[in-house]
């Protein structure tokens, strides 16, 4: 087995220079960060992506799968269609699969 | 008699469960956080854009155009800001709805393909709903490559068909797999285990499916809504 030994040699050139070059290059970064962020604000308020990992989380594997499956989905999505399958709009009450549900049970 | 018993215990069981429900996750939000997840998923392997927004009743005071145009946007550009976007930002005024209009032609001139979802419509301020869909049309004018995935109640189908009469609807409605899946799903969560197997799980659910008919309705031009309508 080959005897690992390592010298390890750190020079110390300029320390200051060196601090002073990863300070200022950490804050443009932090400065950059905080500026975008404050951009994002400035187009809107609204977070939708919160309000995704709500819905997401909730959400019943499974449930709904059939409509990625769908024809009108896949061409839509594919957009090789053309303009013509810019919109897909999917309607429903929000209560459609609770009273269907309540139907269903019903029947015993 | 054991077993037919033990049978009609859990689906009384279930039904009072699921009447207590509210808002089960066969409706259309449901439908479009799967959306929202399988383009994103896209976007994983391919230079797609995608943005979204769930409309909310409660929140119709901060949902306005400017903000809903302005958060598509945000999330189109990304960590990529225009400069453009950025002059505009310096010079220190809210921006417009023009100004977003010509900001999403500089922002998403880089993608081959966007994407936009907005959940619920119909929660959406009603008044301004024509503003927001003359707004999305003239994103779709300006970037033909862009799609758009829209739910909501049925009513609202009237007001996109005014900005886009060739859109496509698909009635949202629970199918067989759905139902099965729900009904399985609500089993194993719900009832006692020891007093469920395989065989009478398999049991339940052929019960109630067959006394279901398969609510599956096929798609049609968002046109021919209304006599649809008519024909049920």
């Amino acid at each position: 087995m080959a005897q690992t030994t390592g010298t390890h040699t750190v020079t110390f050139g300029d320390g200051n220079d060196n601090c002073g070059n990863i300070t200022d290059s950490f804050n443009t970064t932090v400065n950059k960060f905080n500026k975008d962020a404050e951009i994002m604000r400035w187009l809107s308020p609204l977070e939708p992506d919160n309000r995704h990992h709500d819905v997401r989380t909730k959400r019943f594997e499974g449930v709904g799968n059939w409509l990625l499956e769908k024809r009108e989905f896949l061409e839509w999505k594919g957009g090789e269609s053309g303009a013509d399958k810019t919109v897909l709009f999917c309607s429903g009450n929000p209560g459609v699969g609770k009273s269907y549900l309540r139907y269903v049970v019903e029947l015993f | 008699m054991l077993r037919q018993s033990g049978c009609r215990q859990i689906i009384s069981e279930v039904r009072g469960r699921v009447i207590l429900k509210k808002r089960i996750s066969l409706t259309a939000r449901n439908i479009s956080s799967l959306v929202i997840d399988s383009l994103c998923n896209q976007a994983k392997e391919e230079d797609i854009g995608v943005a979204w927004l769930y409309c909310d009743y409660n929140a119709r005071r901060e949902q306005t155009v400017i903000n809903m145009m302005g958060a598509i946007l945000k999330r189109l550009v990304g960590r990529k800001i225009p400069e453009d976007i950025r002059k505009a930002f310096q010079e220190g005024r809210r921006p417009l709805l023009a100004d977003l209009k010509r900001m999403f032609r500089i922002g998403i001139a880089s993608s081959p393909q966007v994407f936009i979802c907005i959940d619920a419509l119909d929660e959406f301020q009603p008044g301004d709903l024509p503003e927001l869909l003359e707004s999305l049309r003239d994103i779709v004018r300006e970037s033909p490559k862009t799609r758009i995935f829209l739910t909501g109640r049925p009513h609202v189908g009237k007001d996109i068909q005014k900005y886009f009469p060739k859109a496509v609807a698909i009635p949202i409605s629970p199918n067989q797999d759905d139902i099965r899946n729900y009904v399985v799903m609500r089993l194993d969560r719900d009832i006692d285990r020891e007093a469920m197997n395989d065989d009478l799980r398999a049991e339940i659910v052929k019960v109630i499916l067959d006394k279901v008919s398969n609510m599956y309705v096929a798609a049609y031009p968002l046109s021919t809504m209304y006599t649809y309508q008519r024909l049920l």
